[in-house]
């Protein structure tokens, strides 16, 4: 008996993929607890055998004395059936427990791997990669890091329950109520016939519920995110909100999407609890007219359904004993249904990121050798579209130790032009050639040993100040690189000095002292090549000039140094300038 | 234990009358399950007996098949009544639990506030939140719905059956299932808090590679990264193993208690039968009652295993709040022909500084007035910025907004007075618009509108949609003169008396600088305004610079 489903097709596909490693140790493990489920039938038997023992002396009464009929239960057979009831009991127990193990290893490694594939995924996003509009404004906000977090925290392990309810409830739905009905048919046919009539009354409501149950997964998937993208930019807002006085609309705003959250819940909690409810009434139902045919087969007011002599006792407890049997495989897989719903929502956020166009960087981002050529940069042809907008960058030959500002106006593409040299986004024509190869997947991360990165927009890891200026391990002294960027008495300055944590985006700095610090990153690494993005902007001249001139000091070196900047006095101090055309952005 | 118990009273104050209906309707579902299994077993051997004994005519059929029918589809109606009355009640008290959580992150001092790393409160909204909600669900009604059931059955069992038949079925369950209970709440501390403690961990290390991978990739780190959240996914399914395994274990022992108790009561009754104590019918009820009455203990093993994460999940929640001073409510009247700000005799210094950023500084903006700071990065002058806009408390001194001490006037009031506008505003995902109307309560498209075009951005986001174009995580999206200029149209939407601006043109080309200077004055002509600076461009609009 299957269940038909909504044609969600590609979200099932999807589902498949996943489980598809551990197709073999599920199966196992449903095999498992359908071996259980198995030994109801036998425990049943047991006890209609007792009752109806103790039922059959009960009736024969006072008379074994006189007859010399021994009596059909002993204290020693009751004793006897106790016992294997409980053993029987024990064993299910057993397999269970068993089956269940099998099961949560083979859902474990499922999510191990789709884990393990989502923050892979995360890690090869282009830096452009969310300021993308033109990637898709519906996918820029759902692809916040809060969000991907929420995916890889709370939505992934939606996939435990499906793979471990779901499937096994299944397979005993395909096996049990075949099994009781053949149990039950030799004993009386009608109610064989009760059984096989209500069954197929449930996959029918089932099918009927499957696809409002996938609807409200999906809604409520998408909410969990939401919820997540709001709070992390606001809780990193938080400054701001109480200097413009915004706590209460802040709280309003959020109290609005987790509200929305647990509406969306509701509803798909909703879902399976009516499912199941209808569900627990078609089975009581059913079990109930099990109970009213047997009750009066055995006052002997319906003679006709049993075989030959009409139901006696042991055999009306046996039927009634295994006619829940029937149902429970049906009910468990109803109580799965919304695991399901859950995990097929799932996989088509899985299956629509996965199929999305984002741009990717180059290479992995490891550390690697650097490449042995002199670090000459030519570009031929070179264009890229970003926020909807597409970029041509003229062709470019920089030998080693140039010195190059990159100037233009606001959103001329200079930021994006060192995006493309550092590798975090992929040329869509044209070709960068670096250090005499080409910029490709095998080459990103060599060339990027080479490379150091004073960026723009601050972003703190939350380690040690020492770490920060040291990324890459050298394990050199960072005195000098901060004299030279003009940053020693800013690590001074931090309590703990270079043991100090900064905020993500600097907090305890200024916004001089911050890039003063980055600058001097640079130059610790030892950088062949140093891309600087407005490296002056927030400095006053004097302390301007010092990093120009400690970024002059590594050019010097022999260092190439491409800066963007609007810094007149950085241009000339750089010497070389290519202007960013406007029209060059269409 | 006693934050897990403040939750606890928090959400039941919340819910009353949802959670004592749900737990009412929890017994009935248990009562009801027993009752109808037992009723059905009596009624069957009860039949079978009449049958035997051809007596079929003196025998009720009617009023127990009746209570069948009525014990069966009451205990489905009472079933998706207590799931939904309970369900729908936490997940209420929830909502109210996250808000909390995040009204008394939003009073942290400021300085805390700077510095939080947005990942870690995220968590404790999200993650710890999420965690209660089986403390009511999983763990306190269905264990008073348990221990009620049993002791009622206890006495049903000892009337209708034999008082032995009772004290064993509701003694076994109590015995057997407490113990089993007992030993997965305490295998399980261990790994739920550690399974939870790594979750939270890859939630922020994800956001830290995604927030920083420009970074990570230039400087090879990315692999590293990915290899630490791996660790924590490892770690984290590591424990959840081992809390499977602890929850499997107790099932297969609550389920061995439940056959035992069964087959007990099987055998008991069978045995007061041979003995002539009890009828067949009264032993058939005693078995199928125990057989049901497994259902108060076995839903209670994962409930018990997340204890310990409750607790700790609790304790995040619920942590003491450092104490504040009380805010005023009463707006002091502006001093007539004071200064809009004075800052008088003012000393501050870092923790751990060995020289105090401020000594003894004076500094009087008066009405109107546009007043430039500049000095060297690192002198002071964001400091200055932040002391009077209240951010942060001078060691000595005082700091007057119109004659009146800083600290006698109500937050709304002088928020709306005041405005800073920081080095590093934030802006947040969602439209341009949405970014302005966190700056007003009313949002109003036209005065946004002006304000864009004050600032010389309306050119530059004409073309993306204007005040509806979309911004990425943080407002990225926008280029960094582009960030700069939104926030200062923000400020201007605050419409305030005075206005505070650290270096305000900060990553601006020196034509655009002008023009947004020149905009700022225009849209707000009256306001008193301080800058910190070294721009030629923003010291030349000032009427009078101070050098730090």
């Amino acid at each position: 008996m299957t269940i038909a489903t909504a044609p969600s097709g590609s979200a099932e596909a999807r589902l498949r993929l996943a489980q598809a490693p551990q197709a073999r140790a599920l199966r196992a493990g449903a095999m498992l607890g359908l071996c259980a489920a198995l030994i109801w039938p036998l425990q049943a038997a047991l006890v209609a055998w007792v009752l109806a023992g103790l039922a059959t002396d009960v009736v024969a009464g006072q008379s074994f004395a006189a007859t010399g009929v021994a009596p059909a239960m002993t204290l020693a057979a009751v004793l006897g059936a106790g016992l294997g009831f409980a053993v029987l009991g024990a064993l299910q127990a057993a397999l269970e427990s068993l089956a269940a193990g099998r099961l949560f290893t083979a859902a474990d490694q499922v999510l191990a791997t789709e884990r393990g594939a989502v923050l892979a995924r995360a890690a090869r996003r282009g830096v452009h990669a969310s300021q993308g509009p033109g990637s898709g404004a519906e996918s820029a906000a759902a692809a916040t890091s809060a969000a991907e977090a929420a995916l890889v925290v709370q939505k992934l392990p939606f996939l435990v329950p499906a793979l471990t309810r779901y499937g096994p409830a299944r397979w005993r739905v395909m096996v049990m109520p075949a099994v009781i009905v053949m149990l039950v048919l030799p004993v009386s046919w009608v109610v064989a016939l009760i059984l096989l009539i209500a069954g197929p009354l449930i996959p029918l409501f089932m099918a009927l519920v499957g696809m409002a149950a996938k609807e409200a997964s999906q809604r409520q998937m998408v909410e969990i995110g939401d919820m997540n993208s709001l709070l992390i930019d606001r809780l990193s807002a938080l400054t701001d909100i109480r200097l413009m006085d915004a706590g209460a609309r802040t709280l309003s705003d959020f109290a609005a999407r987790a509200e929305a959250l647990r509406v969306r819940t509701m509803a798909v909690l909703r879902i399976a609890f009516l499912s199941s409810a209808v569900l627990e009434l078609f089975a009581a139902l059913g079990v109930a007219m099990v109970a009213v045919y047997v009750g009066f087969s055995l006052l002997g007011t319906l003679r006709f359904g049993a075989w030959g002599s009409g139901l006696s006792l042991g055999e009306g407890v046996f039927v009634l004993m295994l006619a829940p049997e029937f149902f429970r495989p049906l009910r468990d897989l109803a109580a799965a249904w919304h695991d399901r719903a859950a995990a097929l929502a799932l996989a088509e956020d899985l299956r629509a990121a996965e199929a999305e166009d984002v741009p990717q960087v180059l290479g992995l981002g490891a550390l690697a050798p650097r490449l042995p050529g002199p670090p000459r940069i030519v570009l031929r042809a070179v264009s890229v579209t970003v926020s909807g907008r597409r970029i041509a960058f003229p062709d470019l030959d920089l030998a080693p130790g140039t010195r190059l500002a990159v100037t233009g106006p606001s959103g001329v593409g200079k930021s994006t032009l060192l995006a493309l040299l550092a590798g975090q986004i992929r040329a869509e024509t044209g070709t960068i050639e670096v250090a005499g190869v080409a910029l490709d997947e095998a080459s990103a991360d060599g060339w990027r040993a080479a490379l150091a990165l004073v960026p723009q927009a601050v972003h703190f890891a939350d380690r040690a100040v020492a770490e920060v200026l040291d990324p890459r391990g050298l394990g050199e002294d960072p005195a000098r690189a901060l004299a030279a960027a003009g940053a020693r008495d800013v690590v001074a300055r931090l309590p703990g000095g270079l043991a100090a944590r900064l905020g993500e985006t600097g907090a305890g700095l200024s916004g001089g002292e911050a890039r003063r610090l980055l600058v001097a990153r640079a130059l610790l690494s030892g950088a062949a090549v140093i891309l600087a993005d407005e490296p002056t902007a927030d400095l006053d001249p004097e302390t301007a000039d010092a990093v120009t001139e400690g970024l002059l000091s590594a050019a010097r070196a022999g260092a190439t140094l491409i800066v963007a900047t609007h810094d007149s006095r950085l241009v000339a101090a750089l010497g070389r300038e290519l202007r960013l055309p406007p029209e060059a952005v269409v | 234990m006693s934050a897990l118990w403040q939750v606890l009273r928090l959400i039941v104050r919340l819910e009353r009358r949802s959670l004592w209906r749900g737990a009412v309707l929890s017994v009935a579902v248990l009562a009801a399950g027993a009752a109808l299994l037992g009723l059905s077993g009596w009624f069957i051997t009860a039949s079978g007996l009449a049958g035997m004994a051809g007596i079929k005519l003196t025998f009720d059929v009617f009023r127990p098949s009746a209570g069948v029918r009525f014990l069966a589809l009451g205990r489905t109606a009472a079933r998706y009544g207590e799931r939904l009355l309970t369900h729908e009640a936490t997940l209420r008290a929830l909502v109210t639990l996250r808000l909390v959580v995040l009204a008394r992150q939003m009073r942290a001092p400021s300085e805390a506030l700077a510095r939080l790393r947005g990942g870690a409160a995220l968590n404790r909204i999200v993650s710890d939140v999420d965690a209660l909600d089986g403390l009511t669900l999983r763990l306190v009604l269905p264990l008073a719905a348990g221990v009620v059931t049993l002791a009622g059955a206890a006495v049903m069992l000892g009337w209708l059956v034999h008082p032995l038949v009772g004290a064993l079925v509701a003694g076994g369950y109590a015995l057997g299932g407490g113990l089993a209970l007992m030993r997965v709440a305490k295998a399980g501390r261990v790994p739920s808090i550690t399974a939870e403690a790594a979750l939270q961990r890859l939630r922020l290390g994800t956001i830290e590679l995604l927030r920083g991978r420009s970074d990570l990739i230039v400087f090879g780190q990315m692999q590293d990264r990915l290899q630490d959240l791996a660790a924590a996914d490892h770690e984290a399914r590591a424990a959840a193993r081992a809390l499977d395994r602890i929850e499997r274990r107790a099932g297969l022992a609550l389920g061995t208690v439940s056959a035992v108790v069964a087959a007990g009561a099987l055998a008991l009754g069978g045995g007061l039968v041979v003995h002539g104590v009890i009828g067949p019918a009264a032993a058939a009820l005693g078995f199928f009652a125990a057989l049901a009455l497994a259902e108060t203990v076995s839903g209670l093993r994962r409930g018990l295993a997340e204890l310990g994460r409750m607790q700790v999940a609790a304790a995040g929640v619920m942590a003491p709040e450092t104490a504040r001073p009380v805010a005023p409510t009463q707006s002091p009247k502006p001093v007539p022909g004071a200064p809009a700000l004075s800052l008088e005799g003012l000393r501050f210094a870092r923790p751990e500084a060995v020289r105090p950023v401020l000594e003894g500084f004076d500094l009087t903006l008066a009405r109107g007035e546009w007043l430039a700071l500049r000095g060297p990065s690192g002198t002071g002058k964001s400091t200055v910025l932040a002391l009077a806009a209240g951010l942060l408390s001078p060691g000595a001194g005082v700091i007057r907004l119109w004659g009146q001490p800083l600290a006698d006037w109500p937050e709304t009031d002088l928020r709306a007075r005041l405005m800073l506008v920081p080095q590093r505003g934030a802006l947040i995902a969602g439209t341009v618009m949405d970014n302005l109307s966190l700056a007003c309560a009313v949002p109003d498209r036209d005065r946004a509108a002006t304000a864009v075009e004050a600032v010389a951005l309306g050119a530059a986001l004409a073309s993306r949609g204007g005040l509806d174009c979309r911004l990425g995580e943080g407002g990225t999206g926008l280029s960094g003169g582009e960030t700069r200029r939104l926030i200062l149209a923000r400020a201007i939407l605050r419409a305030p008396e005075v206005l505070l601006l650290d270096e305000p043109t900060e990553g601006l080309d020196h034509d655009t600088a002008r023009r947004v200077l020149a905009g700022l004055r225009a849209a707000l002509p009256k306001a008193s305004v301080l800058l910190a600076s070294h721009r030629a461009a923003e010291l030349a609009c000032a009427d009078r610079v101070i050098a730090l």
